[in-house]
């Protein structure tokens, strides 16, 4: 188990922040990658903007629905989110992005709040889970998710393989 | 193993017992309020409810300003907002809600607008909006089953929109609840064992689902005794007032738990058939408890074992075997639903209900699926799952 003590605040800090870029790009990427996932963001309103930040000012990412299903991931909201996941320290955050807690067991231990719609945290939290189930490996996946739906290897290495080139892209591209 | 974090928070008085009403004046006056409005429904007025709390405060030379009895069993902004207007016409300082789940509801967002001032209840919508404490609001339940007595969530429709607007804020919860069996007294036999086993759903669930801890687990106990040893008690006996109290303090102590630990799958099923057939809420608690405790039994019987000792005592829980009472737990919830139907009819299965067809249930399941509850159920369900427990609701 990862010893949180020694990382120390800021460096606990710095992982979420970059993983916050990862996961925000991730999510992105993986809507255009897997058509469940599409799905379910296709319930959002284009327009819908979703942010997971940690109090009091972040690190945070922020994504914005198009119309056809799909999510951007954009520099900031216009006005306020329509749903906003904010962890209440960096150290929780730093908890579920170390996958030492699962996203519904961090919920379950009060780890975040969840401002909006509930009905749509739940399809975020779906969709962030498929997204773990896909590019993750199996052993760390399994701590992430309530339940691990096993993909056939040829799917997971395939799907996995265009959301981390997508993933790149858009570091790269500065997105 | 032990709950690596969790939190628990319940600042609510309670005030209960014989004669609680009486009280009601002073732990007002404490608070500094002299013109308390009274929030209630034209049903609750009708049967003559609030003459005991008009009395009581009578006899101690206190007054209520102004009473507001026009609260439908689906509150709206604009309820509210004729609400506010009440009370600031009538020169209030304080509230009282007399009712149920609509009525409490309706009063915590009262207390928004008249203690933050204007029209606008949507400037408030979300989680932990507001910054500071509201207008004393005490709360007298007039039914023994939803428990928003000791939550911090106000729901209020948005009728122009279409849509429910949550409001989560601690400063949302009552300053206290006032359990007096008058009040509950009177109670039809239906809506008794409904309102009875939607408070043994909050428990259940506290006690068996992810958020589950210490201090909501003995709430959760403690509520799941006081219904198992009641409640059939009251419906063979409707004017047994100390049975009535222990329901009204069960009620309260499972809100206190599942307020804190919140629900699973029961609750999801019961939110999305209630949306879709416009049943009671305490009735979709009845026909779903036992399929959706079996469908968990896999993840957490070891939690559902552990109830076995409120609901059925412990010469039962000492001669049944560890590895079956998750099961004898899940059948005495049966016998008590059989008890219930034996008593009032009230339906176990959708099919019993009447008003379910089994083209509903997609949509029900499809609702389930995105139902907020669902996170903090041990066990993921995806939408086969949730239509196979429906089939088996079903009967």
């Amino acid at each position: 188990m990862i010893n949180k003590e020694n990382l120390g605040y800021e460096a606990q800090k710095a992982y979420v922040a970059t993983m916050m870029q990862v996961v925000g790009r991730g999510l992105a990427a993986t809507s255009q990658v897997d058509e469940a996932v599409r799905q379910e963001l296709s319930a959002f309103p284009a327009g819908y903007q979703i942010c997971m930040t940690v109090f009091p000012a972040g690190p945070s990412f922020f994504l914005r629905m198009r119309a056809d299903g799909t999510a951007e991931k954009v520099g900031s909201a216009i006005g306020k989110p329509d749903l906003t996941i904010r962890f209440k320290h960096v150290t929780h955050a730093f908890l579920v992005f170390s996958f030492q807690e699962g996203t519904a067991q961090a919920f379950a231990n009060d780890r975040m709040i969840a401002d909006g719609n509930l009905s749509h945290s739940i399809r975020l939290v779906r969709c962030l889970n498929k997204m773990e189930t896909l590019i993750l490996p199996k052993l760390v996946a399994e701590r992430a998710v309530k339940r691990y739906d096993a993909l056939p290897l040829s799917e997971k290495i395939r799907k996995a393989a265009r959301i981390y080139g997508l993933v790149a892209k858009s570091f790269v591209a500065g997105i | 193993m032990s709950k690596p974090y969790y939190e628990f928070f319940c600042p609510v008085k309670i005030i209960a017992g014989h004669a609680a009403l009486e009280h009601m004046p002073l732990e007002l006056d404490i608070l500094g309020a002299k013109r308390p409005m009274v929030i209630t429904d034209k049903g609750v007025r009708g049967v003559g409810l609030l003459a005991h709390i008009e009395a009581a405060f009578a006899a101690a030379g206190a007054q209520i300003a102004t009473v507001f009895d026009d609260v439908p069993p689906d509150s709206s902004l604009q309820t509210v907002r004729a609400a506010a207007q009440a009370y600031r016409a009538a020169g209030c300082d304080a509230l009282i809600a007399v009712g149920g789940g609509s009525v409490i509801d309706t009063s915590k967002a009262v207390n928004i607008l008249v203690s933050e001032g204007g029209d606008d209840l949507l400037v408030y919508s979300g989680a932990h909006v507001l910054k500071r404490p509201l207008k004393p609001l005490f709360v007298v339940p007039t039914t023994s089953g939803t428990g928003s007595e000791t939550t911090a969530v106000a729901v209020i429709s948005d009728l122009e929109k279409g849509v429910k607007m949550p409001f989560m804020s601690y400063f949302l919860m009552p300053n206290a609840a006032v359990l007096d069996p008058r009040m509950t007294l009177t109670l039809p036999a239906h809506i008794t064992a409904m309102t009875g086993m939607d408070a043994l759903t909050h428990a259940v669930e506290a006690y068996t689902c992810l958020a589950h801890n210490p201090v909501s687990d003995a709430y959760a106990q403690g509520a799941i005794t006081k219904i198992s040893a009641n409640l059939l008690k009251v419906l063979d006996n409707p004017t047994d007032a100390d049975g009535r109290l222990e329901l009204a303090q069960a009620s309260t102590m499972a809100g206190a738990a599942f307020s804190n630990a919140m629900v699973g799958l029961v609750h999801a099923l019961g939110h999305s058939l209630g949306a879709v057939c416009h049943l009671p809420h305490g009735l979709c608690m009845n026909l779903f408890m036992p399929y959706a405790l079996e469908y968990n039994k896999d993840t957490n019987g070891d939690r559902i074992a552990e109830l076995l000792l409120p609901l059925a005592g412990a010469d039962v829980y000492a001669t049944t075997p560890a590895a079956q009472r998750a099961d004898r737990a899940i059948a005495e919830i049966r016998r008590l639903r059989d008890e219930i139907h034996a008593r009032c009819k009230l339906p176990r299965t959708l099919q019993e209900t009447g008003k379910v067809s089994r083209d509903q249930l997609e949509q029900v399941a499809r609702l389930t699926l995105d139902d907020g509850a669902i996170i903090m159920n041990p066990k993921e369900a995806d939408y086969g799952q949730v239509m196979a427990i429906l089939e088996k609701a079903w009967g």
